[in-house]
């Protein structure tokens, strides 16, 4: 259950830090910090440092980020940062300019 | 745009400035500013840290800042607020605590019936209403039409009980309304200001 | 909604009644209930309910009361130890203080309101009278 929603049309400019899942469809600038799931959607914005459980993108992430379980970048996705997880995977047609970091 | 209503969740608390077109709900912690062009619902265990603007606020929970609704501002049981609150709408359910200047809009004075004193207490808001007979609200029936953009109260029910009715009353305005709103507005502050001292 | 209209039993019953015609100039005080459904010009002190009825009209630089509920015209500023009720039709203007004050839809208001409350922990608790700064939300 996505408990916290950033909507189309939303912006939040600032700190977010939560136990639930996430999921952005508008533009977070700032900082994201999250247990659970954080789902990028496409077309949002995300100009923040984000953590979480895991991590979807499909939409524009610039920041670094840190999962503790994976991150997926979609087809269509662009992240701009460095990764660090245990699992990361690149879908055909993401774009992603960083470095990787797998370490357990 | 419809695609995800904006939820602020029970856990998540976000510091910092929350802004958009859209509705929003608040059920976390917002520790700072809201400012969107939608309706904001601060739920029973939401939190707001500074002020708020939407079209519609409803409030059920607790906010410290002012809170500014284009439309509406809707305060329900449960609801506690530390700020001002303005609307051309304001409602404030049993239940819900507030402390702050409240201003429903449209509270020109109360024409006062009672008291010709009153009219010396209060120099520049008595003349333009103490000639005005309860039922009668035509000088501001006139005004609102032209000052919509700030303020745009429905000239709703001097004398009409309960209903809500916004057709502006037809009835002949006695004296040119232009003049009076802005003396009465002004007037407004002033009161304002002295009574929060 | 219907209480305002119901309050001309608890008059016959127990309190005193301001009548529609009646127009009193000056201090009113007294233990039990008040109706007003005419016109006071003064400080109105009582222990019980005060009423102003539909069309009465209250200007007074204090009133005091257990409890009040307005559905007429009250300018002034309230202390009431229990809860203050504006309903639908009432105009008031005035800084009403009160355990709790609610405003109905239809009644008009401005002026400040002060019940005793506290704001959870978070938005800086008891942070009694304080309207205003977000600095004792901050940690």
């Amino acid at each position: 259950m996505a408990s916290t929603v950033i909507g189309a049309g939303i912006t939040v400019e600032g700190e977010i830090t939560t136990d639930e899942d996430v999921v952005v469809a508008g533009t977070v600038r700032g900082k994201l910090s999250a247990k659970e799931g954080v789902t990028i959607e496409h077309g949002a914005t995300v100009e923040a440092d984000v953590a979480g459980g895991s991590l979807v993108v499909a939409g524009a992430l610039t920041g670094n980020v840190t999962a503790s379980e994976r991150v997926d970048m979609q087809s269509g996705s662009r992240v701009i940062g460095n990764v660090k997880a245990a699992r990361v995977t690149i879908a055909d047609g993401a774009q992603f300019k960083g470095n990787v970091d797998m370490d357990v | 745009m419809a695609a995800n209503a904006s939820i602020i969740g029970r856990t998540t608390r976000i510091r910092g400035r929350v802004s958009g077109a859209v509705d929003l709900e608040v059920q976390g912690f917002v520790d700072g500013e809201i400012a969107v062009g939608g309706d904001v619902t601060i739920d029973t265990h939401g939190m707001v840290g500074a002020g708020v603007q939407g079209k519609r606020l409803v409030v059920r929970g607790a906010v410290k800042g002012d809170l500014l609704g284009s439309e509406a501002v809707l305060l329900e049981d449960g609801a506690r607020v530390v700020g001002d609150v303005r609307a051309p709408r304001v409602v404030i359910a049993p239940g819900a605590l507030v402390r702050g200047f409240v201003d429903t809009g449209d509270a020109g004075m109360p024409a006062p019936r009672a008291s010709r004193s009153t009219a010396a207490a209060r120099p520049a808001a008595a003349p333009a209403h103490a000639p005005a007979r309860a039922a009668a609200p035509p000088p501001k029936a006139e005004a609102p039409a032209a000052k919509a953009a700030h303020k745009p109260a429905p000239p709703a029910h001097l004398a009409g009980g309960g209903n809500h009715a916004p057709a502006p009353s037809p009835s002949v305005p006695r004296r040119p309304p232009p003049p009076v709103v802005p003396a009465l507005k002004k007037a407004k502050g002033q009161i304002a200001k002295k009574k929060e001292r | 909604m219907a209480q305002a209209r119901t309050t001309s039993r608890n008059a016959s019953d127990a309190g005193a009644r301001i009548g529609s015609g009646a127009r009193i100039r000056g201090r009113i005080h007294g233990d039990g209930d008040l109706v007003v459904e005419g016109q006071v010009e003064g400080e109105l002190a009582i222990r019980g309910e005060l009423t102003i009825a539909e069309g009465g009209a209250v200007t007074s630089e204090a009133v005091e009361a257990q409890s009040v509920v307005v559905a007429g015209t009250l300018e002034g500023d309230v202390a009431a130890s229990g809860p203050v009720r504006l309903v639908a039709g009432a105009r008031v203007r005035g800084n009403l203080k009160g355990s709790a004050v609610s405003i109905e839809e239809g009644a008009r208001f401005s002026g400040r309101l002060d019940c005793e409350f506290d704001l959870p922990p978070e938005l800086g608790g008891a942070a009694r009278g304080d309207t205003r700064g977000r600095a004792a939300a901050r940690r």
